[in-house]
């Protein structure tokens, strides 16, 4: 398949700096490596920043497939396009993009419908190569071919993505906010506000006050929830949760024997409006659905689970409580047409951006960004591809 | 249930001696948070429950002829030829309505139909596949033909049920038993051409559920339970599944209708000609040979027998 496409005459590989992941779980080495120009209906794009999301590291961590060795991992990012392949009109060299693991082709039945950013043409999967060809762009210095991450691969200086995956912004916005729209903000906010459809007045329980989670605490303060308890291990995380939104905490491990759900149901009068998921636990998932207010309680689950996880509900629950389950992957966003009304909400200073940002590093110190969100220690760290930038 | 009321107790104004009633497993007393909101029917001041009593003052209204307390049935006891209900679980309705058609109301059909009317909001031109259809199976399809689904797949393992399927709107039928090595999901995925808008379950089975999950489109399908399942059952799915394929799970209680305002629409569609009632009713029996309902309902032979009390 590769001998028919070609890229365009004249485009030539590129060599660079990356941050290869060559041993689960081990710290990721700055090496050289060898960018192919993009193919057809893809854009090669110079990283500006990029910043760690957890899914990172759930990936860096994972033995068996999907987690696959030598990767270029990151996907939440932002970039120019320094080419583009052949086939595409959308870009130019030069436009300010932001890669996301979401595609959206705009042209499949559910891009086109009000109801489902799934897209049909790109179905999302954890693949180690790009989506339209099933190829990779990148090869190390010895000819080995390194993997592609979440079709995005951000934690090198050049990448290359699909159209389906860019999101053409104007430029303007400071890189190390704009990137975090890339994923983890996104994410949360969309849930609140496209998934659940957060109605004013409500209360809102958030499990696990990580980036995604507070970012669902603002979705749901601009959706004018008034109360948002969010539930974590750490007590600190409330002082943060403030900032964005979050009015009561409640500790998931020292609720003297009492399980978290018993606690919301109880301060809540009966339980939440919403109760978001944002660990990727089925416990949690199971606590958060028992805490949902009957009647008309919706349940969203955003974190990522290990592969083969199950969540039990009783069956009667199911029948007699009225509540809703369901997930949201990317918010239930489509990039190219909410990023930018989210980007203008940032400008118009309705949704908080800055507070996420904890740290900022260059990009030899990637490994430290693995270190600080490990430890709990960081929200978003950003991470600088040029010192100049 | 249909019912004459025949006294009031005090402080009841709704419904006075000579009104004709329905009776109904689930309460409203238009008071309550669920009650006031459009979201909810689950009553928050008399919950659904299985209870041996009256819901408001937990006692029997019935003795046996030896002073033994007879228990009470979700609210209602209508295997008698009077019995005792709350004017939260009455609705009083026309009285023009015949009684064999409008008893319908009072529970089954009001469930399957609500369940695709008001929880599922079945949209026109949808697809829609209903696994079992028993009367609320088939009260399900009556409802999404209602709002205009263009495809009705039923699923049973009784291949009888297609032809009466098709009286309420069932357009393809699935033998569940005759699916050969391939599961009745996949067999809907690949006639629908990658699932069903809306999958509703009407048997009560953990496992069914389970595949009516599997065969609902991705991105927007919604799973609607409403069979009742066995105590302790539980249902496992894919954590991997409810994150990345957009489903919404949701179960469906007497069809999210509030029954006081509710069954006078539905009754009102049913006189317009509009809704469907007659052919539910496959059997009618007198009081005395009310064990032959039970029968014909175990060998499934029947959709709905009605019992006349008086002949």
């Amino acid at each position: 398949m590769e001998e028919k496409l070609s890229s365009k005459a004249g485009a030539k590989p590129i060599r660079c700096r990356a941050a290869v992941s060559r041993k689960p779980g081990e710290p990721l080495l700055i090496e050289e490596i060898i960018v192919a120009p993009p193919m057809p209906r893809e854009a090669r794009i110079r990283i500006i920043c990029t910043s760690l999301c957890y899914s990172d590291i759930t990936f860096w961590r994972m033995k068996e497939f999907p987690g696959v060795f030598p990767r270029i991992l990151g996907h939440e990012a932002i970039g120019v396009v320094e080419s583009v392949g052949e086939d595409v009109t959308e870009l130019i060299e030069g436009d300010i993009v932001i890669p996301t693991f979401m595609p959206d082709c705009r042209e499949c039945m559910d891009c086109k419908s009000e109801k489902s950013n799934l897209c049909s043409n790109f179905p999302f999967k954890v693949s180690p190569w790009m989506p339209r060809y099933e190829s990779s762009r990148f090869k190390d210095l010895n000819g080995e071919t390194l993997y592609h991450f979440l079709s995005v691969s951000s934690f090198s200086e050049y990448t290359v993505v699909d159209v389906a995956y860019l999101t053409k912004i104007d430029p303007g916005f400071p890189p190390n906010r704009a990137c975090l729209l890339s994923c983890g903000v996104s994410t949360g906010v969309g849930a609140a506000w496209k998934t659940a459809n957060v109605e004013a007045g409500s209360t809102v329980a958030i499990f696990g006050l990580g980036s995604i989670g507070l970012a669902v605490a603002e979705g749901a303060r601009l959706c004018g929830a008034t109360r948002i308890i969010g539930v974590d291990v750490n007590p600190d995380k409330f002082e943060i949760g403030k900032k964005f939104g979050v009015t009561d905490f409640v500790s998931a491990v020292n609720n003297g024997g009492k399980p978290v759900s018993q606690v919301i149901t109880e301060m809540t009068g009966g339980g939440a409006d919403y109760c978001f998921e944002c660990v990727g636990q089925a416990a949690l998932v199971q606590e958060a659905y028992a805490c949902c207010r009957k009647g008309w309680g919706k349940t969203i689950v955003l974190g990522v689970d290990k592969p083969g996880s199950q969540v039990a509900l009783p069956s009667n629950a199911i029948l007699q409580s009225g509540k809703i389950l369901i997930g949201s992957l990317f918010g239930g966003l489509k990039p190219k047409s909410d990023i930018p009304v989210l980007l203008k909400r940032y400008t118009n200073k309705e949704l908080h951006l800055d507070e996420f940002v904890t740290h900022e590093v260059g990009f030899e110190d990637i490994n430290k960004a693995f270190d600080l969100l490990i430890e709990g220690q960081c929200l978003r760290c950003v991470i600088w591809m040029n010192k100049n930038e | 249930m249909h019912r004459v009321v025949e006294s009031v107790g005090e402080d009841v104004d709704e419904v006075s001696e000579g009104d004709v009633v329905i009776p109904t497993f689930m309460s409203v007393c238009g008071e309550c948070a669920d009650c006031i909101s459009k979201k909810s029917n689950l009553c928050s001041k008399y919950p659904f429950k299985i209870c041996p009593w009256m819901p408001r003052y937990e006692t029997s209204r019935f003795t046996d002829l030896k002073g033994q307390v007879l228990y009470h049935f979700i609210f209602v006891s209508s295997f008698s030829e009077y019995t005792v209900v709350d004017v939260c679980n009455v609705t009083k309705i026309d009285p023009a309505v015949p009684p064999n058609r409008a008893c319908l109301l009072s529970c089954g059909i009001s469930t399957g139909f609500g369940a695709a009317w008001k929880t599922a909001e079945v949209e026109k031109g949808s697809t829609v596949a209903i696994f079992g259809l028993g009367s609320i199976g088939l009260a399900v399809a009556e409802g999404a033909r209602l709002c205009g689904a263009a495809r009705i797949i039923g699923v049973d393992i009784n291949p009888n049920k297609f032809e009466f399927g098709k009286k309420f709107g069932v357009t393809d039928f699935v033998n569940a038993a005759n699916c050969g090595s391939k599961s009745v999901s996949q067999v809907i995925n690949e006639m629908s051409g990658g699932g069903a808008d809306y999958c509703f379950e009407c048997v009560g089975l953990a496992s069914l559920v389970h595949e009516a999950y599997a065969c609902c489109r991705k991105g927007w399908g919604k799973t609607i339970v409403v069979g009742v399942d066995k105590p302790g059952s539980k249902l496992s799915l894919s954590s991997f599944e409810v994150l990345h394929s957009g489903k919404k799970l949701m179960g469906s209680l007497f069809g999210g209708l509030k029954a006081k305002t509710d069954i006078p629409i539905l009754l009102a569609r049913y006189m317009n000609k509009e809704l469907q009632l007659d052919e539910f009713v496959t059997h009618e029996l007198q009081f005395e040979d009310i064990n032959k309902a039970f029968d014909l309902l175990i060998e499934g032979e029947c959709l709905r027998c009605v019992i006349w009390m008086q002949k």
